[in-house]
């Protein structure tokens, strides 16, 4: 693997502070980021799962400064992303792109498929309005959409053509890193499959290092090199795919694998399901934010946060009985 | 088991008012419920399976929604002929449903209590305060810690999971013969829906009640469901015992959902695709001649483009509208 650094982010954080309610001195703040830190190599896709609530969408969206973090650091190509002015940000941006998970709304319903496309040239200032023209035409071919599309309204399209049309948005300026929050999460299974291999078709071909957000830990073993498990705010364990799926180390990944369903053939497993929710997060408990519904817990976890520790090469845990 | 059915669909065929004309939803399809089985109703948006299941209820609005054929056999009763009042005796009493989203099926400004109560209030002979007693039980038979307390909650103080378990606890309130779930679990996070699944699970054992789930996730259906109905483009294309089917897909549809759902345990080589089924899933409006899937199936044939094939009998348990024979695939 390249060991290039394309994308660091180091204690990153952000909190939230609800609304105050009546006659209340000040609100808690819900800490939807709780001090993230990893890397992203060149060319290499890290996932990033976990339920709703756990902050994975936070991450993408502080890391790409759609919205500001509290603290902490985010480099990209070695740029420290945090100090930049918006206007400097503005241009990286051509690099780092997303694309999301409900493509109805993530474009303009009035504008047509052709003029979505040639918006990011011209946000970006290439002012050649047939070249413009010729790159988006060449998108959609990229994405396996024929010409046709481009007179097109959203509105016409269905959830997989318009997902295309939303990587090819994403690819237009070649950029080095697509943030994908859960992409194909909002389309039917049989239109799953297409989307996922056109992404690994693109990285291939244009050489780009994804960042794949998903709650669906199948689609996740398939796409991903990497994998980090988040829970309330915080990475709980990173590994590589292969051995976050073979051994699995802290409870709450062991917990997720075991409670996915599995398209059975001949075997019926034998499952622990896990008791309880996910605590709100303005209301943490004390020491390891898993403790309420995790089945190993100790006397210790409630009074020391776990922190992320390596137990085999590259492969960090965050608890406190297998360090 | 005995098989004796619970609830017989014959011919259903529904169709709704749009502006460019009636559209067909449900196309003819037939099937039946046994009694203590769970039967999953598979498909992808737009195939017509959550149109299927609010048929059964008569929860479709009329007009637009026109019920062109066929018959709903329950207790001998044909529920297309029964009347406002009748269908409001059977919902909830004989038939319950939950939903995908337990928030907006919820009433946000009554209590938990209220709200399990007031089917009790409706169905049975029971004054108010038996039936908040009966609402704790029910309550705690979907595991709920302190169910007493909980009968003072408003919905949004609770979890989704738990939203979740209201809903069954409201659906099995007057302990129905069937139940049908529409996506239960779609809407939740995996840790809580296998508790669901759960729940249903030892609910059905308890209560031997009849289950039609529908779901869009085969992996839900293998946890769950004794016998599978795939539905595409509002009809029917292939059945059988769950296992049967997923080892063995006699449909090129059904062969090709299994193939394109990325699995556990399959770790990727480089270079590795999916398989995927080309094109769209069609719309109401652009509904293909001869068999719906032809222009999407690899092994489309003269025949296809032409002849829809009916649904038949391959095996004893197995059904499948296909001109292939089953096997070949």
């Amino acid at each position: 693997m390249n060991t290039d650094k394309l994308l660091e982010v180091e204690n990153l954080k952000k909190h939230f502070l609800p609304e105050k309610k009546f006659l209340e001195a000040s609100s808690t703040p819900i800490l939807a980021l709780d001090g993230i830190s990893f890397t992203l190599h060149k060319g290499e896709t890290l996932g990033l799962v976990g339920e709703s609530g756990c902050g994975k969408s936070t991450a993408a969206r502080t890391m790409l400064r759609l919205i500001e973090p509290t603290s902490g650091k985010v480099r990209f190509c070695g740029t420290s992303l945090l100090e930049l002015k918006e206007t400097e940000m503005r241009n990286l941006r051509k690099e780092m792109q997303i694309i999301f998970q409900d493509p109805y709304s993530s474009v303009n319903p009035g504008r047509r498929i052709g003029h979505i496309l040639q918006e990011p040239f011209e946000i970006h200032g290439f002012k050649n309005k047939k070249e413009n023209i010729e790159n988006a035409t060449q998108l959609l071919e990229q994405v396996g959409l024929t010409s046709d599309y481009f007179t097109r309204y959203p509105h016409e399209l269905s959830g997989g053509q318009l997902q295309r049309v939303g990587i090819a948005r994403a690819i237009a300026l070649n950029p080095k890193l697509i943030v994908a929050d859960e992409p194909v999460s909002a389309l039917d299974v049989s239109i799953q499959a297409q989307v996922i291999n056109l992404l690994l078709n693109l990285k291939e071909e244009l050489d780009i290092s994804y960042l794949f957000i998903s709650h669906d830990l199948g689609v996740v073993e398939y796409f991903c090199d990497r994998v980090a498990v988040m829970y309330l705010g915080k990475i709980v364990e990173i590994a590589d795919s292969q051995q976050i799926y073979d051994s699995p180390q802290h409870p709450y990944t062991q917990a997720l694998l075991n409670a996915i369903p599995r398209l059975g053939f001949g075997h019926i497993k034998q499952k622990t399901v896990l008791k309880g929710d996910i605590p709100v997060s303005a209301i943490l408990p004390q020491g390891c934010a898993f403790q309420n519904r995790c089945p190993i817990k100790e006397k210790r976890c409630e009074e020391t946060i776990p922190p992320l520790k390596e137990v085999a090469p590259n492969h960090h845990v965050a608890c406190l009985l297998k360090h | 088991m005995l098989l004796s059915p619970e609830l017989e669909v014959q011919n259903l065929k529904v169709s709704f008012s749009t502006p460019r004309g009636k559209r067909i939803a449900v196309n003819e399809i037939s099937f039946q419920l046994n009694s203590g089985e769970t039967l999953a109703l598979v498909g992808e948006s737009g195939c017509g399976k959550t149109v299927s299941a609010l048929s059964i209820l008569r929860l479709l609005q009329e007009p637009p929604a026109e019920y062109l054929s066929g018959k709903i056999l329950f207790n001998g009763q044909d529920l297309l002929t029964l009347n406002a009042k009748a269908l409001q005796d059977l919902r909830g009493r004989s038939i319950s449903m939950i939903f995908q989203d337990p928030m907006t099926s919820l009433n946000p400004v009554m209590t938990v209590g209220e709200q399990i109560a007031e089917t009790l209030i409706r169905h049975t002979p029971i004054n108010r305060q038996e039936a908040l007693q009966k609402s704790a039980d029910l309550l705690h038979l979907v595991e709920f810690s302190s169910p007493k307390e909980k009968l003072n909650y408003y919905p949004h103080q609770l979890s989704g999971g738990m939203r979740q378990r209201v809903m069954i606890a409201i659906a099995l309130a007057c302990s129905p013969k069937i139940l049908i779930a529409d996506e239960p679990t779609t809407a939740l996070d995996v840790l809580i829906q296998a508790q669901i699944l759960e729940l249903l699970e030892n609910l059905k054992k308890e209560t031997r009640m009849s289950i039609l789930i529908i779901t869009h996730d085969l992996g839900v259906v293998t946890e769950i469901a004794q016998r599978i109905l795939v539905m595409y483009a509002g009809e029917i294309v292939e059945s059988g015992p769950t296992q049967d089917l997923l080892e063995n897909p006699f449909h090129p549809y059904t062969k090709g959902l299994i193939a394109s759902v990325p699995k556990l345990g399959f770790q990727k080589k480089s270079g590795a695709r999916l398989e995927e089924i080309p094109g769209n899933v069609p719309s109401l409006d652009q509904r293909p001649s001869g068999c719906p899937f032809h222009p999407r199936c690899v092994w489309s044939m003269e025949a296809c483009k032409t002849q829809n094939p009916p649904l038949r009998q391959v095996e004893t348990q197995r059904q499948v509208s296909c001109h292939l024979e089953p096997g070949s695939l």
